[in-house]
């Protein structure tokens, strides 16, 4: 580790709980580092926890 | 959703419907259940691939055994589903007690 | 599709969710910033909330329910969907009339009225910006009816509408009067591609996708004939297989595309049916009758975004996406603040995925010397081995404050429990997932040495990990956990019939107790990693993954099969923003090639490839004299790359006059479009056809940026665009823009009448029926420019020996083309740049990023535990009959010829019991799930008569 460790942090905010917000902060934690994962809404999934099927395999979006 | 489907279903969890033996359906029937249904993902969106039309091929199987010894095969079904339809399964938990009421019970209760 | 990654974040140990707050200020410098959030209340605490949901039952105020986009309505006490990530409610307090019911009803006393907003703090490193977006409000746009006409809706609405847990419960019915519609219009372009009413002016990228999806899945629920039809200008489905999905719709499906800007949408008073006028192609004036419209909403920036930028200090573009460079699509103009998603500019689930990892390598590359300094790891007891006890079953049986409670005699269920086969001790709780719960549980498995347990309560689905965790923190192997869900499968459900709830809550507690007893303890295996990386590839995405990956501190190997990097960027020159594509490669070699972390092989090739995730062994014949070189990796990034189709098409290769738009490119980079006085280009050439179905999705921002540069430097010279679609997505749309105001003309065929082209006395004559004119059009030009589409780098020896598998173009197949965008079907490998499909360069640069942040999430760890639900053979009854070998879906078993028995290897094996299915001597079992594991339940539920 190097020298200036001491004011580096090992954790990262990520802003918006959405799909993109989640995948950013799931890689980040299964690679060993601490995330805040901020959200305006009461809910994390973002718009695509909205979407009825999605394209082009017309999986459930759910 | 809290939604309203006969209380004659009991649920048992497997992890993809392609792990469903023709024996678990066979024994079901021979051990006195009038009916027997495998609710699968829609075909097409199995997350291993193939395991719900494994499980399709099972229920055949186990409906031309049942006709085979006299029983009537309808008493095993397949139905497909995604996860976010809930009153989809509502309905078909209905539709399958409905079918297996006119049916009648077991006989070999 | 979604729900595992909520539940995902929802239970990671190392991300924590703060939900209703916004960034108030942050102050400091990259690596170490101090973050000021506003803490907005909630009203019910989220730790004390079990989501039971009987505040909302008893709540007395209807509110507009926005999660259904305020087609139906919901409690003040609300949660926003049944899957939400975290599973509590809170209060509207616009609504709530603080009448006190739901703080009666809450049994775990989690109501809050005095809750207040909050600050709070944080110390982070890099910050990653993923704000999203919101659909186009078309209420401003007065032509469309939006909010005047009920069965105006836009296509957020209609997503609602077409969804099982929507307001209509997934009936397609319309608003007004709640009928099935017999014909849906959808107008494309509603708020993108349109400077003067809405000004945006971008391509949203997604409508045309999501337009003709909604059609086919409206066709799908539609009791008769449902008649859809897409009002476009263009129609842009340039993804991967997009294309595909378009002619489906439009051959298969009957789904109608009209080439039309639909002027206004008036109302049939008497059937609330709506009347579009729109002008055809030819200019006439057009009407048709629909019973529903859908207005394809485009994508925008909500405004708590842009203060949100104003407050982060960084830079927005006119549209208020955030400010990026061509070269670093991820990061913003302020150091270690980083940016994804459709914040970024618009785009799609898969893209948006993919840049969303692409910043997380970005990020954590400058946290590398910090890396697991604040994360956090549980420390668990080691394990007591049960194998030879007589199973002691304790069972708990959980009231669900009185979601269960209140229906379910649960100390009757209680009592019976204890007559059980093997049961040692029972009890009931109020709420069996509280902490302090979690605490009595433990104390009695100690206390009565029990070694198996039950939970009656709710879905494992959502509760299960973590009764499995109370397991494994006293010492019992988490496997030994059984659970009967007596609330979502029962008490919710037969409410009304509390006698038979009771009898089927004893059911199903008697056949989880005897699965119980039948568990086996199981043991994750552990393998060790190997931390060298193995990037297959040198052009600019293999470049860019192995750099993400010698950043973040691990040893890299990047083979390349040329003399020396670059790969197709060679051939290029500029983006079609002006960025300076041989400069940047001129620097990213040498960044790459002074890397200390990073090898790079070139003259490389593949020639034998052996093992599985964390330990995979790779040989290569190097240079001139095949000199053999073997790897060892704990991943693989594959990054083969794609070119240039070279065309059969239009006289190409026999006269000097047709070229292809790299090669002029090239020419106006030597000698500049002084000399250029007419250049006809055509589009879709090797692309969109028969046999290359897909779109190429460069060649039309490669066309309009050839164009631009000749128009600038020759305002003289004609520049004609013959195509079928412009597919200018995203902010691209500006330069389509500015083109056409330069004076290219752009004229539109149909691919059955494609243009012809001969030489002519002076330079080459190209024959064209234009549409608009509805007539033959003979242009005379001194280049015929060819927009050549993609082709996939020729794979087939390497798939053949690392087996990998393509797509019939040859592009590789990811692991799931929504979620898992960067990832190939066999862990620990990873896919970039154009061997995934056609991209610019900024796209392969990200998601070439992306591929060096999933790495990483194995990379970063010594040992990956495997899986303890995989399926095991007993080869000693086993007879060989290969149907396992056929059946998997993975390939995973195979026949060990030289043992001469059936292998299965537990670090592939995916868990889905398919070969234990078809086994038929039931030699095969899958562990958590054998046979007599659920024999057990169907015997227990049938004992009890039924």
């Amino acid at each position: 580790m190097g020298s200036d460790r001491g004011k580096t942090s090992g954790s990262v905010m990520v802003v918006g709980a959405g799909i993109a917000g989640m995948q950013a902060s799931l890689d980040l934690a299964n690679s060993d580092y601490y995330v805040h994962l901020v959200d305006k809404l009461p809910t994390v999934g973002g718009m695509m926890a909205r979407l009825d099927k999605t394209f082009p395999t017309n999986d459930c979006a759910m | 959703m809290r939604l309203d489907y006969p209380a004659n279903i009991k649920i048992i969890r497997v992890p993809c419907t392609g792990k469903v033996d023709l024996m678990y359906l066979l024994s079901a029937i021979q051990k006195g259940a009038d009916g027997v249904y495998v609710v699968g993902c829609l075909e097409g969106s199995c997350h291993y691939k193939e395991g719900n039309f494994k499980a399709r091929q099972r229920v055949e199987q186990a409906r031309a055994l049942l006709e085979e010894v006299g029983l009537e095969g309808d008493r095993v079904r397949m139905y497909n589903l995604s996860s976010g339809e809930g009153p989809t399964f509502a309905a078909y938990a209905k539709e399958m007690t409905e079918h297996i009421k006119a049916l009648g019970p077991n006989p070999l209760k | 599709m979604i729900s595992p990654k909520l539940v995902e974040v929802g239970r990671h140990l190392n991300v924590n969710i703060i939900t209703n707050s916004e960034i108030k200020s942050v102050e400091g410098e990259p690596g170490n910033f101090t973050v000021t959030l506003v803490n907005h209340p909630r009203y019910i605490d989220p730790v004390k909330c079990t989501g039971c949901g009987e505040c909302a039952m008893h709540c007395p105020v209807t509110a507009v329910n926005s999660y259904n986009k305020g087609l139906d309505d919901r409690r003040a006490t609300f949660i926003e969907y049944p899957q939400a990530v975290p599973l509590a409610f809170g209060i509207d307090t616009d609504t709530c009339i603080g009448c006190g019911l739901c703080e009666n009803m809450c049994v775990a006393k989690a109501i809050r009225y005095d809750d207040t907003e909050r600050e709070s703090a944080l110390t982070v490193g890099s910050i990653i910006l993923a704000a999203g977006s919101q659909g186009y409000d078309p209420s401003k746009l007065d032509f469309l009816g939006y909010g005047k006409f009920a069965n105006v809706v836009t296509s957020e609405e209609f997503e609602r509408i077409l969804s099982a847990s929507g307001p209509y419960r997934g009936h397609l019915c319309r608003p007004l009067d709640r009928e099935e519609p017999k014909k849906i219009a959808w107008l494309q372009c509603i708020g993108s591609r349109e400077t003067n009413k809405c000004g945006n002016g971008y391509c949203s990228s997604v409508c045309c996708m999501y337009a003709v999806k909604e059609a086919m899945i409206a066709k799908e629920h539609a009791h008769g004939d449902l008649d859809c039809a897409i009002f476009n200008m263009d129609i842009r489905t340039f993804g991967k297989d997009y294309e595909k999905y378009y002619l489906r719709a439009k051959d298969k499906d009957g789904v109608r595309f009209i080439k039309s800007r639909v002027h206004t949408v008036v109302e049939i008073p008497e059937t609330g049916d709506l009347t579009v006028r729109f002008v055809n192609e030819a200019g006439e004036i057009l009407e048709e009758t629909f019973s529903m419209v859908v207005l394809s909403v485009g994508l925008q920036v909500p405004e708590t975004s842009k203060i949100l930028a104003q407050q982060l200090g960084i830079e927005l573009d006119k549209y208020s996406f955030v400010e990026t460079d061509p070269f670093t699509p991820v990061s913003t103009s302020r150091k270690g603040v980083y940016t994804c998603g459709v914040f970024q500019g618009p785009k799609d689930i898969p893209g948006s995925i993919t840049e969303a990892s692409a910043a997380a390598c970005a990020a954590g590359s400058d946290l590398a010397v910090a890396r697991g300094t604040d994360t956090k790891v549980i420390e668990m007891p080691d394990q007591q081995d049960v194998t030879a006890e007589t199973p002691r079953i304790g069972v708990f049986v959980c009231n669900c404050g009185i979601n269960i409670g209140g229906v379910v005699n649960v100390p009757a269920v209680t009592e019976y429990a204890a007559t059980l086969p093997f049961v040692a001790y029972t009890d009931q709780n109020l709420f069996t997932c509280s902490q302090d719960t979690q605490d009595k549980i433990k104390e009695k498995i100690i206390e009565h040495k029990l070694n198996r347990v039950v939970v009656a309560s709710c879905s494992p689905k959502t509760h299960e990990q973590m009764f499995m965790e109370t397991l494994e923190a006293c010492g019992l192997n988490r496997y030994l956990f059984e659970m009967a869900n007596i609330r979502n499968q029962n008490s919710w459900i037969h409410s009304k019939t509390p006698d038979i709830a009771t009898q089927k809550a004893k059911d199903l507690v008697r056949m989880a107790v005897a699965r119980s007893a039948m568990l086996k303890q199981l043991n994750e295996k552990v393998i060790s990693v190997n931390k060298q990386a193995l990037v297959i590839g040198g052009g600019v995405a293999g470049m860019n993954a192995a750099l993400g990956l010698g950043k973040q501190g691990f040893q890299v190997a990047l083979l390349e099969k040329d003399a020396s990097l670059g790969g197709y960027s060679r051939m290029l020159h500029h983006t079609i923003e002006g960025g300076d594509i041989q400069k940047y490669l001129k620097d990213l070699i040498a960044d790459v090639i002074a890397h200390d972390k990073i090898e790079v092989i070139t003259g490389a090739r593949v020639v034998d490839f052996s093992g599985y995730k964390g330990n995979f062994t790779t040989s290569v014949l190097v240079g001139p004299e095949n000199k053999k070189r073997t790897i060892k990796h704990g991943i693989i990034i594959v990054a083969t790359g794609a070119g240039e189709y070279t065309p059969k098409e239009y006289g190409f290769n026999q006269d000097p006059r047709v070229v292809t738009q790299v090669q002029l490119g090239d020419i106006l980079e030597e000698k500049g479009a002084a000399d250029l006085s007419s250049v006809v280009m055509i589009q879709c050439v090797g692309s969109r056809n028969e046999e290359n179905e897909n779109c190429s999705r460069i060649c039309c921002q490669n066309a309009v940026k050839n164009a631009l540069i000749i128009k600038k430097q020759n305002p003289e010279a004609n520049v004609f665009v013959l195509y079928r679609d412009i597919r200018t997505y995203g902010l691209m749309e500006d330069f389509y823009k500015e083109a056409r105001n330069l004076g290219v003309i752009f004229i539109r065929f149909e691919p059955e009448n494609p243009p012809k082209v001969e030489p002519a006395a002076e330079g080459m004559m190209v024959t064209i029926k234009d549409h608009i004119l509805q007539k033959n059009l003979e242009i005379r030009a001194d280049l015929v420019t060819l927009s050549a589409g993609m082709v996939a780098e020729d794979t087939t020896e390497l798939c053949g020996i690392m087996k990998f598998n393509r797509n019939p173009e040859g592009y590789f197949i990811e692991a799931h083309v929504k979620l898992r965008p960067v990832d190939m079907p066999g862990d620990g490998i990873f896919l970039c740049g154009t061997a995934h499909g056609p991209k610019l360069i900024t796209e392969a640069i990200a998601q070439a990023q992306a591929a060096a942040s999933r790495a990483t999430t194995f990379l970063s760890k010594s040992e990956i535990k495997l899986s303890a639900i995989t399926a095991q053979v007993d080869t000693e009854h086993c007879v060989k009959c290969l149907t396992c070998v056929r059946s998997c879906p993975f390939n995973v078993p195979v026949f060990n010829t030289e043992k001469q028995v059936i292998e299965i290897d537990e670090a592939i094996c995916h868990g889905c019991g398919i070969c234990a299915g078809v086994c038929p001597r039931q030699t095969i079992q899958l562990n958590y799930y054998e046979d007599d594991q659920i024999l057990c339940k169907i015997d227990a539920l049938l004992a009890g008569g039924m």
